[in-house]
């Protein structure tokens, strides 16, 4: 029961081997009077360490650093335009497989990360914006990787019959409390059973980020993830085409298995390499080009600027019999189309 | 009669009659479509895979000997050296003298030739995984083996 004091939504991501061990620990522990007085002070040692880890993430999410720039932009009624006006593109995929991305520990850049002793990318929500420090394995005076499994990392599995549709306007510039962002999404792939998996965007758009910018939704030739502070720092910093943010549903045979949830779509250079592994900065490719589809189990917090960890209902079983808790899917026989105007 | 150029042949009946009839157009030839589907066998064949590879690193064939590719994955990939379609210098290489070749879309299933008449070291790439998928065929003068 000592888990429990730490509710899930500061348990990002999934449950790490270390909570299960303390767990067995317990019970074994009340078998005999002695284990039981030790079990007891050890359940003290692990409730003070929760109530600490608590009080930190909580610090960590108030202490985002979009938090003032955000403040400046979500109440404004008639946001700006465009540099050049409004941007109208669309991204097809129709035919061929896509590949999944499966959870997996991210390997830590430094140029992203930083190092223990300097720290980078620790604020906010963790996984949505940062990564506190105590959920980075160190060696040798460095961080390697996360101690946990994320939607970010070089595990993925090609499924068949993957397509999708993307027709978008970028027409805010900013954050903004309205947005004339226009997006029509879908997506849809199969796995070796035939089961058909789809999502859907947007029935709104994210006119004004909770925690990162989302410039009303879609925003168009900017730098994304990686060091930029725009989304997740467990993707690699990368050249963005086009991107959007918006409330969608989530799919399976035809029938909605999820709804709503945050949708995250992306035209960007390329970032994966040998083996599909997910590039560090260094390794990324600018002159190719790929579509990322991201359902993430984050959902935002009612009235307050920030995202709690919640799993995505995708209908997709993993090998070991759970739940795939989000779809970071990618698109990668692109047809693209853009121009000026709406 | 031998392929000397690259070919796309579908696994479907209907598309291979369909490409085996445009080709004996082309040629401008009265011989039946048997004639134009008459091809060596192919000295290897290598697969193209959902983990973004193809299968074998490095073949080594002689000059008119015909190399096959087949996508045994669920992804569209291509065959591909030619300097239109590549972006870095890295993914692909032709000896001197050869002409470029690229096999456009391969659909699962989809298989595509290539007869190799120049020795040298070729390398190529798939175009949509350029970053990740390349391979090596080196062609060795005809009689060595
Ligand atoms: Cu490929």
């Amino acid at each position: 029961m000592i888990r429990t004091s730490l509710p899930t939504r500061f348990l990002p991501f999934f449950s790490n081997a270390s909570q299960r061990n303390e767990g067995r620990r317990l019970r074994t522990g009340l078998l005999v009077v002695a284990a039981a007085v030790l079990a007891v002070l050890l359940a003290n040692t692990t409730q003070a360490q929760d109530k600490n880890m608590k009080k930190m993430l909580m610090q960590l999410q108030e202490m985002n650093q979009a938090d003032g720039y955000l403040e400046a932009h979500r109440d404004v009624e008639n946001p700006p335009e465009l540099l050049g006006g409004p941007l109208s593109f669309a991204v097809e995929q129709n035919s061929g497989g896509v590949l999944v991305g499966l959870p997996d520990q991210r390997e830590l850049d430094s140029d992203v990360f930083g190092t223990p002793e300097m720290p980078l990318a620790f604020t906010g929500t963790p996984g949505v914006t940062g990564v506190p420090v105590p959920f980075r394995e160190v060696e040798n005076g460095q961080f390697t990787q996360l101690d946990r499994p994320t939607p970010f990392g070089n595990k993925s599995t090609a499924m068949p019959s993957g397509s999708m549709m993307l027709k978008a306007q970028d027409v805010t510039a900013t954050d903004a409390a309205t947005t004339e962002d226009q997006v029509k999404f879908k997506a849809s792939w199969e796995d070796k059973q035939g089961n058909t998996y789809a999502v859907r965007c947007c029935e709104m758009l994210s006119a004004a980020g909770p925690e990162f910018p989302t410039f009303g939704g879609v925003v168009t030739n900017h730098l994304l993830h990686g060091f930029s502070g725009v989304g997740t720092p467990l993707m690699p910093t990368e050249y963005t085409y086009a991107a959007f943010w918006g409330m969608g549903a989530v799919l399976k045979n035809g029938e909605v298995v999820d709804k709503p949830r945050v949708v995250h779509g992306m035209l960007t250079e390329y970032v994966r390499t040998e083996g599909y592994e997910l590039a560090s900065d260094s390794e990324v490719t600018p002159t190719r080009k790929h579509f990322h589809l991201m359902v993430a189990p984050f959902m935002p917090v009612k009235g307050e600027h920030k995202f709690e960890h919640n799993n995505v209902s995708t209908g997709f079983q993993l090998p070991n019999g759970k739940e795939l808790p989000f779809w970071h899917v990618m698109f990668e026989n692109l047809n693209i189309e853009s121009q000026r105007g709406e | 009669m031998s392929l000397l150029w690259p070919t796309r042949i579908g696994r479907l009946a209907p598309q291979f009659l369909g490409s085996a009839g445009l080709l004996v157009l082309w040629m401008g030839a009265l011989a039946t479509p048997a004639v134009a589907q008459t091809s060596e066998e192919p000295a290897v064949t290598i697969g193209m895979t959902n983990t973004l590879s193809f299968t074998k690193d490095t073949v080594r064939v002689e000059v008119g000997e015909t190399v096959r590719w087949e996508n045994s994955s669920v992804i569209v990939h291509t065959v591909t050296a030619d300097s239109e379609e590549a972006t870095m210098e890295e993914s692909m290489r032709l000896p001197e003298g050869a002409a470029p070749f690229h096999s456009g879309n391969l659909a699962p299933d989809e298989t595509f030739e290539y007869t190799f008449e120049t020795p040298g070291r070729y390398r190529y790439f798939c175009v949509p995984h350029e970053a990740a998928m390349r391979a090596t065929v080196i062609v060795e003068p005809a009689g060595k083996g």
